[in-house]
């Protein structure tokens, strides 16, 4: 646009600044109609996915919800007994099988979820710590009365008092275990909740 | 679902571990939780007012799993719920504790609702009237121990919604509403 001078010179530079203005303020309105429409998408895809995978939704809502209580690993049949009562008002039964799909495609998602087989049991796991093989070898041994005393662990794995007592130590630690210094025998014992079925707790059912 | 009379038990109730107080931090802070809900839910359904540590009390054992909370365990349940203003120690010892399933302040507040119900606003009533008078049946304050109502009337004296005044007889104290 070239300047010229006088008024008229004026009345075109103001004229220039309108028309500046005007294409900034569709420029702006433009930003904002692709941002509304991208978080629209997103939405839109998010509820989607939540559909989708609203079994997988909710098998992490019961993981994070009873992990205080068990640390972060659950029995798979207490998992589903919580999801079918959880989906109550749901026609669509829930069987292991679906569970275990529903956590394979969670696993794919990267979220740290796994299944684990302990003995007879496969339990849901959903905290990233690692069970080594000893961690696991305690827990099979605790499916038979849900609890262990180190005597046991030393004499039916036979391990040392050292190996017995760090591998029961980690799973304390680790939120898996709990103590119980109760029994009239005076010997501890170390609980688990996971292979019991008392996920349930602090929410009754 | 286990028992004691009406009241249903949690599930924790039940599982041995609960009654030895755990030693990992985390664990620890559920276990209290669950505890402290217990108490007070049980207090607040059997309208106990006053718990003795070192007394029989339902809650402290299982005969069912043969276990009992320790001492230990006791005091620490008890001391969480003194720090979160639900309870009081009543002695240095910690061998007695008033429990509040209601808070002072909250006492006060069904004091008044109690007045405006039964249009008590400038009546002149004893405080054993207010504990245990007929129109105190079927409602929280029927029954309230003497300590916990007097706190609460002091704190609506304060906000001069009532005066409380020394009766005729040495026995009773009386109280002037003014709401």
């Amino acid at each position: 646009m070239r300047r010229r001078p006088g008024i008229g010179g004026l009345q075109t530079a103001a004229a220039a600044r309108d028309q500046y203005r005007l294409l900034g303020e569709n420029v702006a309105k433009l930003r904002t109609d692709l941002m509304k429409e991208q978080l629209a998408t997103f939405r839109s895809q998010l509820e989607e996915f939540a559909r989708k995978h609203k079994t997988g939704v909710q098998i992490v809502e019961i993981c994070l919800s009873t992990r205080p209580l068990n640390g972060g690993l659950i029995d798979l049949q207490e998992l589903c007994k919580l999801l079918r009562q959880k989906r109550k008002h749901d026609r669509e039964a829930v069987s292991e099988d679906d569970c275990l799909r529903a956590i394979s495609k969670l696993k794919t998602l990267g979220s740290g979820f796994e299944v684990i087989s302990a003995g007879k049991k496969k339990l849901v796991r959903s905290v990233p710590t690692e069970l080594k093989k000893d961690h696991n070898e305690i827990l099979e041994l605790a499916q038979a009365q849900g609890y262990v005393t180190v005597d046991e662990v030393e004499r039916r794995l036979s391990w040392t008092h050292g190996r017995a007592i760090d591998a029961l130590d980690t799973l304390l630690d680790e939120g898996l275990a709990m103590i119980d210094d109760g029994h009239s025998d005076g010997k501890r014992r170390y609980w688990f909740p996971c292979v019991s079925s008392i996920s349930s707790f602090g929410a009754d059912s | 679902m286990q028992k004691l009379g009406d009241f249903k038990l949690p599930h924790f109730f039940n599982y041995p571990p609960y009654f030895t107080l755990q030693p990992v931090r985390e664990t620890r802070e559920k276990q209290v939780q669950l505890w402290k809900d217990l108490i007070l839910d049980y207090c607040r359904t059997q309208k106990i007012f006053i718990i003795g540590l070192e007394e029989e009390f339902p809650l402290f054992s299982n005969p069912v799993i043969e276990r009992t909370l320790s001492h230990e365990a006791r005091e620490a349940f008890f001391s969480a719920l003194v720090s979160e203003g639900r309870a009081e120690w009543l002695d240095k010892g910690h061998r007695k504790c008033l429990i509040l399933w209601h808070r002072i302040q909250d006492w006060a507040g069904i004091i008044l609702n109690f007045v405006k119900d039964n249009g008590f606003e400038d009546s002149v009533m004893t405080v054993e009237e207010i504990r245990s008078g007929i129109e105190s049946r079927g409602t929280e304050l029927h029954g309230i121990d003497r300590t916990i109502l007097m706190r609460a009337l002091k704190i609506l004296e304060q906000k001069g919604k009532l005066a409380i005044f020394k009766g005729t007889s040495a026995d009773d104290e009386g109280v002037k509403f003014s709401v």
